[in-house]
């Protein structure tokens, strides 16, 4: 069974936040919540400056899911973390929890009242029906069920952005990697799988990168 | 072998539609060819190359700037969110932890190890020392019997703050303590859903008991302040253990030191920290940046403190029922015999005697009748 | 527990949509096939999810159905192109009930492979239009009334036959649109025409005029020579003086790609853009010093020798003149004009001389300049030193702005040309009367005079001028008196101030537009002590937008797509083309302006004009350039199948549309013209200009003669031996004409009906389209002809080019050396000031009062004037409030603080508030504010003025409110991207 990731390549982000408002006309995300959002590191800062663009990156021992008081994470066969709307009590521990800054919240914590937590659901909803209406409301679409990619990488301008089976999208990674001629780690791997994507390791050992 | 690949690729390129598939093939062809000579160790000047000079020696190498984004700085993000501009958290290491980690997974360990486990145990001892000191020593009884002349101990403002602070904090304790350990206590019989609501419940009834609660300690200071002041008589009753354990008199005044210590140790000390940190967790501190480090401390510290004053709670509230003959009655009706003041409060019960302090202090009431008392023992 | 519930892998299908990031991916990259990694993803293999349940799936909003399971709820998907910028970004709607609930990526899209930027990827809120005009407005007392379209109608229709009876039509002005398809545009100028008055613009004039007016002039058509796509062949790629990655975000797609395979890419800015976080090479230069830059470049490529020799004998007029010029500009000229030291130039002339082909890109960071028409010549003259135009990977990229910006300069309103860039000589007028079915003469009683019906008019960077200016300084009768707005907004025109003086003289001001809050609020507002017309009308429009109609869009790379339209006109909006018809009735020409359409029903069932049969009206006259091979037919078929064109070359390897049976094997994806002869031709477009390496036929070409054959003696053609593959002439030859082709005998490949309709005609004037399809068809040869290219422009003010200060500078040394043109009496019908107001400032010491470089541009988020992309809360949210980006030392020397308000105040007296962004990208001396808010004048809310809930949820400080006066010598663009400011810390 495919095993679902992110990964985003900072030498082609170019910052234009596409993947960001396709999540939110594709799953009608409110104001103020961001499944996904862009980074720059070093702005403006000749050439050091690159952007990467992050959401959930639904981690193999994920901590959001440990630390939930009530248990409403899951992990899909495709390895998707999600949650349940309908237990989740909106503590906001997850986010506490998250390295990535990921789950957000409809209000402003305020006594608490945050809203249930919200977060990239790698565009397969949530555990309604799958397509069906109430899945649609709490969750977004549910693109994988309808056999298509988060349509954040899908739409991303200049595919910098993949999403889709990890071994697959390390291949891509590698290839432009290759092709540039020197390695390069992929952002986060490390933080959200605990590893380095395994097509890369070689890589990585042959360029030092980890340096 | 970049080379090779390079020219590879560029005839790839030039390939269509029909042949994707062979230029798939060409892709696996880098791995199955045997890794380039590694080079060589590389100097430890590569580690302070920013990226500007790691890219002229290996483009596409962005380690340096990877460097940069796992620490937690705050970089560009047109979003205006607080920590939009964070990628990775950066690293913490919480007291008692072997390596800094990433400050979300360092608390998540902290928070789901140590803190369930020992603030659980600590808890489970304290009810386990009530449980002891009731079956050992049983309910510490009036020696003298009732003479029916009653003293008021506290006036119903008094009790009211007591009670509302009593009530909120086991409001709290309770609610509290569904959030920490409930997942492993109550959920595998609940179900997800049913405890789910119990929590949700919880979490909201906590959320705004919480200022109840600070609000009853400050006027709870307010009020009790004065007698709780430590005079000389309570080292020695600390160095007899207020007799607690083998039934000795010591002599008090209108608190004895075990009081006292809850007073400022439990109302006063972790009352505030665990008001504190709540208010923070609770976001009702205006301009306070509530950053997840900052609340990840204040979950650390509002959790510890909470199972401290938990467990001293037991056992206060342990003497205030069935531990003790009488207490549950001073503060329920607010009166108590004189007998009772004489036996844990006699320097209290002297004042009272040598009216310095007036038998009823609260205006409205008059003395009530004699309620017969057998206690909760009966 | 719900564990693992979602791993419903037989559920992955393959629908329209399934093709996903793979496919998309293979395509761009072709290092993995589609079924390769779908098979190894784990999906697209098993049953599919019906499509009954797709249905399900895609319900949601559709209005009604939400709630119910409404089994007949109707599921279409129209195919779209995103309407915010010239990279043609295709989009399929998904449309429910006649709500568009969803929107997929296109990922056969040849141009975008599915690829989306932000303003793309929210397209769909066009859908919900929340904050759009809901219904026609009109202005009492300060406030926006609600009015009937018939009252709307009627009271303008009046004004403007009054105004045009007692001032004269040339008191009207109209300004179209960019963002009206090709359609649309090409009806407004007949209607402008036959309204009596050249008096027509469009966003071109402050957008690429100086690229259209400069490149024309060099080699024969003004735009774009390669495309987006072929940029991958690129093996150098120069961008200067644009910022691609937030202005054309999905370019980069291709470039990334370029890149990856070894491409060098070289970028020349004041600022470090995210374009130039891409690059291998960043160079810094002074805003508005391109010349000296290029001219820098030109120097080290001819002291190597580097130029390609035989490519400038045969195809290039008057190099000499240039390295000349070139050489004079020694390396210590070059660094004390734009502050770029030696070797920095000499390694971008070296990456670019010996990585060929190599690309030029250039945008805005060129144009909008006094001088803008000589830096866009400078680059094509690099281009053409290094032999690099008429090649694949080669070219000048030049990337236009709107998405149909390049169509709109193409056919429609134009103040000093018709359709096609006809000009306005009497024979042109005829030529158009003839295709749209008109009489010459009444068109012609419409005007002033015949000599006003053959001046240009005025343009909309100067509309202010013309209605503020003494009638008597005015090159026509009066000044102007009214203004339409049909699609423009307000504050992409300099000099705001004087602008809103402008709106408050007026007789009447309509707007027409989906989004006319900007225009709106500006005129309602109250400027204390102003004086304001007392019966000035002012009027709102709910026009429809591009998802409400059909029609084709003309890409940045000439490439014509054709929109289906997405959902009706929502509201009260109407389309373009049925107000334009509309008030025609009005005035009392419909029936004129439509002799050749066809009529349909459109919403509510008013008649409008057929945009198909529109577009064959383009292609019955637009023979110049090639627009006559697009038929409405030929475009749908190639929308329906954009898998068929190969990703690199736009080139349809083979097949068929199963729709229509038309055969598109060998045609350029979107026929980017030229696509000439008529569509029974089959000219397959021409997808890298100039290119003599294909034959005509497949889209190969050379340079125009547009020129004439000789100049001082010199020929102006072609050498022997250059010329388009398989031509019959080798040489160098002339424009084709009736004589031309009698004298060498082809005459008699016409058949005997174009020999009629040819009989005196020239090949940009014979309807039949005969003498195109015997040169080309027959004999393999070019009908513009075969020329050589102008490196030496002699009818522009500086022929070859020359570097000249910006008027407002903060550099009096420079100004010494390289000052501005002299002051023009009349241009473009408007007196034109130069060297007077670049003195004036010196001696004023402005540089000491204004010490730092102020420019303006884009962010990804927003587009032009921003009211539309401002009203749409995806993209809002991403820019919630405007800024001045500001050298981190030059903020802490001001005491200014990231995030703090500052004021920046122009020469003008413009004081505008604004958040500072503390950031390196740019240098000490120049600060940049993005030129999409509006809604802010000079630090106060405009809020109370805007029309009752057409209000953009986000707001902010034009920085047009403080831009300065200055012109291009040729075109009259305005100079947005150098003038200067001061910066100071805001205290309340
Ligand atoms: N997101 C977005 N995309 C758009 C648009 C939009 O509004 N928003 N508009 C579209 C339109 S209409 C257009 S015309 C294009 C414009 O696209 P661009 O021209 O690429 O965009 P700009 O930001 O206007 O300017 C480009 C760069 O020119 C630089 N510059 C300023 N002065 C100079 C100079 O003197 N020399 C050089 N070499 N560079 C200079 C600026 O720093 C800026 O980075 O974008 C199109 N795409
Ligand atoms: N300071 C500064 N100023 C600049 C620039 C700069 O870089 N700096 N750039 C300049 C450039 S390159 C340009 S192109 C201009 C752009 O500036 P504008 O073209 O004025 O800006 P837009 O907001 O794109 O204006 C288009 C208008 O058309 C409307 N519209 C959209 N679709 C339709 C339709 O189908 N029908 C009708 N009737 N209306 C429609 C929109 O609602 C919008 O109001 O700004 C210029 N101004
Ligand atoms: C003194 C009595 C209190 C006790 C025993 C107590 C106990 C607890 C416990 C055990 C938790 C769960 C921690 C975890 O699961 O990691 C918690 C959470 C919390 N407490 Fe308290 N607490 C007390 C007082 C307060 C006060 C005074 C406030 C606020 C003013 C407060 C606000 C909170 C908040 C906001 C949380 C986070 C839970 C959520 O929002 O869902 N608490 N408390
Ligand atoms: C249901 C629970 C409780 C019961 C039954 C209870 C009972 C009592 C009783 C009977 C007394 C009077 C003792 C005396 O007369 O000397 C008392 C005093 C006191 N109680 Fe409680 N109590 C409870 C909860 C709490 C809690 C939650 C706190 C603190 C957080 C608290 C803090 C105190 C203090 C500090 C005093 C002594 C007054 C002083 O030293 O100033 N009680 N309580
Ligand atoms: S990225 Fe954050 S929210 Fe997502 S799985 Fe990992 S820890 Fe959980
Ligand atoms: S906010 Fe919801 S999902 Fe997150 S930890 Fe709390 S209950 Fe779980
Ligand atoms: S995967 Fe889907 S839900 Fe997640 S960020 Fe992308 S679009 Fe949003
Ligand atoms: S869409 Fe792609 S390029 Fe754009 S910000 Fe997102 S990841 Fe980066
Ligand atoms: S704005 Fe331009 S680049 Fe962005 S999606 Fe639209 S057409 Fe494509
Ligand atoms: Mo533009």
């Amino acid at each position: 069974m495919a095993r679902m990731k992110f990964i985003c390549d900072a030498e082609r982000c170019i910052e234009c936040n596409s993947c960001v408002t396709a999540c939110k006309n594709e799953h009608e995300v409110p104001w103020g919540v961001n499944r996904r959002r862009v980074v720059t590191v070093n702005d403006g800062v000749i050439g050091q400056e690159k952007s990467i663009s992050v959401a959930c990156m639904h981690c193999s021992d994920a901590p959001c899911m440990a630390v939930c008081p009530v248990d409403c994470f899951y992990r899909t066969d495709e390895g998707v973390v999600l949650h349940n709307k309908d237990i989740c009590i909106g503590c906001g521990y997850c986010s506490y929890a998250c390295p990535f800054g990921a789950p957000q919240f409809p209000s402003n914590g305020t006594f608490g009242l945050r809203g249930k937590m919200d977060k990239c659901t790698f565009c397969s909803g949530g555990p309604e029906e799958n397509g069906s209406e109430k899945e649609f409301e709490k969750y977004g679409r549910n693109r994988l069920a309808e056999g298509k990619l988060p349509l954040c990488a899908e739409m991303c301008s200049t595919k910098a952005l993949l999403g889709g089976d990890g071994d697959v999208i390390s291949e891509i990674f590698r290839n432009r990697v290759v092709k540039r001629g020197k390695g390069s780690e992929v952002w986060g791997w490390g933080t959200a799988y605990g590893k380095a994507p395994h097509a890369d390791a070689k890589l990585e050992l042959q360029t030092g990168t980890e340096k | 072998m970049t080379l090779a690949l390079a020219s590879q690729f560029s005839i790839a390129q030039q390939t269509n539609a029909g042949s994707r598939d062979a230029q798939a093939q060409s892709v696996q062809t880098p791995s199955a060819q045997p890794p380039a000579t590694l080079p060589g160790v590389e100097s430890v000047d590569i580690l302070k190359q920013n990226q500007a000079e790691r890219s002229q020696t290996q483009p596409g190498n962005l380690a340096p700037v990877f460097r940069s984004v796992a620490d937690g700085t705050k970089h560009y993000s047109s979003l205006p969110a607080l920590e939009a501009g964070v990628l990775i958290q950066g690293k913490t290491q919480f007291p008692g932890q072997g390596r800094a980690t990433t400050a979300g997974e360092a608390w998540r360990q902290y928070r789901n190890g140590p803190l369930t486990m020992i603030g659980g145990t600590l808890l489970l001892l304290a009810l386990a020392a009530v449980a002891a000191m009731y079956f050992f020593r049983g309910q510490i009884k009036l020696d003298g019997p009732r003479t029916g002349r009653l003293i008021e101990r506290f006036t119903p403002t008094e009790r009211t703050i007591h009670w509302s602070m009593a009530i909120s904090f086991v409001t709290l304790a309770v609610s509290g303590g569904i959030i920490l350990f409930g997942k492993h206590i109550l959920l595998p019989f609940f179900g997800l859903t049913l405890f789910g609501w119990l929590a949700f419940l919880c979490k909201n009834i906590h959320n705004f008991a919480g200022p109840v609660f600070t609000l009853s300690i400050i006027l709870f200071f307010i009020q009790f302040v004065r007698d709780n002041l430590p005079g000389t008589s309570d080292l020695k009753w600390l160095s007899k253990m207020g007799g607690l354990m083998n039934g000795e008199h010591v002599s008090s005044h209108r608190f004895n030191a075990g009081e006292k210590i809850v007073f400022w140790g439990v109302v006063v000390a972790l009352g505030l920290v665990v008001s504190a940190s709540g208010f923070v967790l609770d976001m009702l501190i205006p301009g306070f940046e509530y950053s997840r480090a900052h609340m990840q401390i204040a979950s650390i510290v509002h959790v510890v403190a909470a199972v401290l004053a938990a467990s001293a709670v037991i056992g206060h509230i342990y003497l205030g029922t069935i531990g003790m003959e009488g207490a549950y009655e001073a503060m329920r009706t607010g009166y108590v015999d004189d007998v009772w003041a004489k036996e844990h409060h006699d320097l209290w019960y002297a004042d009272i005697e040598q009216g310095k302090i007036p038998r009823v202090r609260s205006a409205e009431q008059s003395i009530p009748e004699p309620v017969a008392h057998s206690g909760a023992s009966a | 527990m719900l564990l693992t519930r979602k791993g419903d892998a037989a559920s992955r299908t393959n629908n329209r949509f399934s093709s996903g990031l793979a496919d998309t991916l293979s395509r761009a990259l072709p290092t993995m096939d589609r079924r390769g990694f779908l098979k190894r993803s784990g999906i697209g293999v098993g049953a599919g999810i019906a499509a009954s349940q797709l249905g399900l799936i895609q319900r949601a909003r559709a209005s009604g159905a939400v709630g119910e399971k409404s089994a007949n709820s109707k599921i279409e998907v129209r195919r779209t192109v995103c309407t915010h910028c010239s990279v043609g970004c295709a989009v399929d709607a998904v449309v429910e009930n006649g709500v568009w609930v969803r929107q997929e990526p296109v990922f056969d899209s040849p141009i975008n492979l599915g690829a989306h930027c932000a303003k793309g990827a929210a397209l769909r809120e066009h859908g919900h239009g929340e904050y759009r005009l809901k219904y026609p407005m009109k202005l009492v007392n300060g406030k926006y009334q609600r009015i009937s379209w018939d009252q709307a109608l009627t009271e303008i229709a009046d004004k403007l036959l009054e105004i045009k009876k007692t001032s004269g039509p040339d008191s009207a002005f109209f300004v179209g649109s960019s963002k009206h398809n090709n359609e649309q545009a090409m009806l407004l100028r007949k209607f402008v025409s036959f309204y009596g008055t050249n008096n027509t613009d469009h966003q071109a004039r402050i957008c690429h005029s100086t690229t259209v007016a400069g490149v024309a002039n060099t080699w024969g058509y003004g735009a774009m020579t390669n495309s987006y796509n072929d940029m991958q062949n690129a093996k150098a790629a120069l961008y200067i003086g644009s910022n691609a990655a937030e202005a054309h975000p999905v370019s980069m797609l291709h470039l990334l790609h370029a890149k990856e395979n070894g491409c060098k890419v070289i970028v020349v800015d004041p600022r470090y853009t995210r374009t130039a976080a891409k690059s291998n090479q960043y160079i810094r230069i002074r805003s508005g010093s391109d010349i000296p830059f290029l001219y820098g470049m030109m120097y080290h490529i001819f002291k190597n020798g580097w130029e390609d020799k035989q490519y400038i004998h045969d195809r290039v007029y008057g190099m000499e003149k240039i390295k000349e010029e070139a050489l004079k500009w020694t390396p210590e000229k070059v660094e004390e004009a734009c502050g770029v030291p030696e070797a920095q130039v000499y390694q971008a002339a070296e990456t670019m001389a010996l990585n060929r082909p190599s690309t030029v890109v250039w945008c805005m960071g060129q144009t909008q300049h006094t001088i803008g028409n000589a830096i866009v010549r400078a680059s094509c003259l690099l281009q053409l030193v290094l032999g690099n135009i008429g090649k694949s990977g080669g070219g000048t990229n030049i990337f236009r702005g709107h998405d149909n910006v390049q169509g709109a300069t193409d056919v429609g309103p134009n103040p000093d040309s018709l359709p096609g860039y006809f000009g306005l000589a009497a024979g042109a007028w005829k030529h158009w009367c003839n295709v749209w079915g008109v009489d010459y003469e009444w068109v012609k009683k419409q005007f002033a005079s015949q000599a006003m019906m053959e001046k240009s008019g005025t343009t909309v960077s100067r509309w202010i001028d013309a209605v503020l200016e003494k009638s008597e300084l005015i090159d026509q009768e009066n000044s102007v008196k009214t203004m339409v707005f049909w699609g423009h907004a307000p504050n992409s025109q300099t000099r705001g101030l004087e602008m809103k003086k402008a709106f408050d003289k007026l007789d009447m001001l309509v707007v027409i537009d989906p989004y006319p809050s900007a225009t709106a609020a500006m005129a309602a507002m109250k400027v204390d002590g102003q004086e304001l017309n007392p019966k000035r009308q002012v009027y709102l429009l709910p026009a429809a937008t591009q998802f409400e109609t059909s029609g084709s869009v003309t890409a940045s790379n000439r490439s014509i797509q054709w929109r289906e339209k997405v959902i009706e006109p929502l509201f009260e909006s109407r389309t373009d083309q049925m107000i334009m018809y509309q008030l025609a009735e009005k005035l009392g020409f419909a029936k004129e302006l439509v002799a050749k359409l066809k009529m349909v029903p459109g919403k509510g069932g008013m008649m409008e004009p057929e945009p198909e049969s529109m577009l064959q009206e383009i292609n019955r006259g637009t023979w110049t350039i090639g627009y006559t091979g697009q038929s409405p037919e030929r475009l749908k078929a190639h929308m329906r199948n954009m898998h068929l064109f190969d990703v690199k070359t736009l080139k349809c390897k083979g097949g068929k549309d199963p729709v229509s049976g038309y055969d598109m094997t060998g045609d350029y994806f979107g026929l980017p013209w030229p696509c000439y002869g008529t569509p029974g031709l089959k000219h397959p477009g021409s997808p890298n200009l100039y290119d003599t390496s294909k034959h005509v036929m497949e889209g190969g070409g050379n340079f125009r003669a547009n020129f004439g054959v000789e100049r001082d003696g010199v020929s102006l053609l072609a050498e022997d031996g250059s010329h388009s593959l398989g031509a019959d002439i080798t040489t160098g030859y002339p424009e084709f004409d009736h004589v031309l082709l009698k004298k060498l005998g082809w005459w008699d490949d016409l058949t005997e009906a174009e020999k009629k309709a040819a009989e005196g005609k020239n090949w940009k004037t014979d309807l039949s389209g005969g003498i195109q399809r015997v040169v080309m068809q027959v004999h393999g040869c070019h009908p513009f002809g075969n020329a050589k290219a102008r490196a030496v422009v002699w009818n522009f003010p500086d022929p070859v080019p020359q570097h000249r200060e910006p008027l407002f500078g903060t550099r009096p040394d420079l100004v010494a050396k390289y000052p501005t043109h002299d002051d023009k009496k009349s241009f473009w019908r408007l007196p034109t000031l130069y060297k007077s107001v670049q003195q004036k400032n010196v001696e004023a010491r402005l540089y000491e009062k204004f010490p730092i470089i102020l420019t303006s541009g884009r962010l990804t988020e927003y587009e032009g004037g921003g009211e539309e992309t401002r009203s749409n809360p995806w993209l809002a949210e991403l820019q919630q409030e405007n800024f001045v980006e500001l050298n981190p030392k030059a903020a802490s020397d001001r005491g200014i603080r990231n995030g703090e308000f500052v004021i920046v105040s122009t020469p003008t007296g413009a004081r505008i508030k604004v958040r500072a962004l503390v950031t390196p990208r740019v240098a000490e001396d120049t600060a940049f504010i993005p030129f999409h808010f509006s809604g802010w004048w000079q630090g106060k809310d405009m809020k109370e003025f805007y029309p009752e809930g057409a209000m953009p949820i986000v707001r902010g400080e034009a920085v047009n409110t403080a831009t300065t006066y200055g012109y291009d010598s040729v075109t009259m663009m305005q100079e947005t991207k150098t003038t200067i400011c001061n910066i100071e810390r805001f205290s309340a």
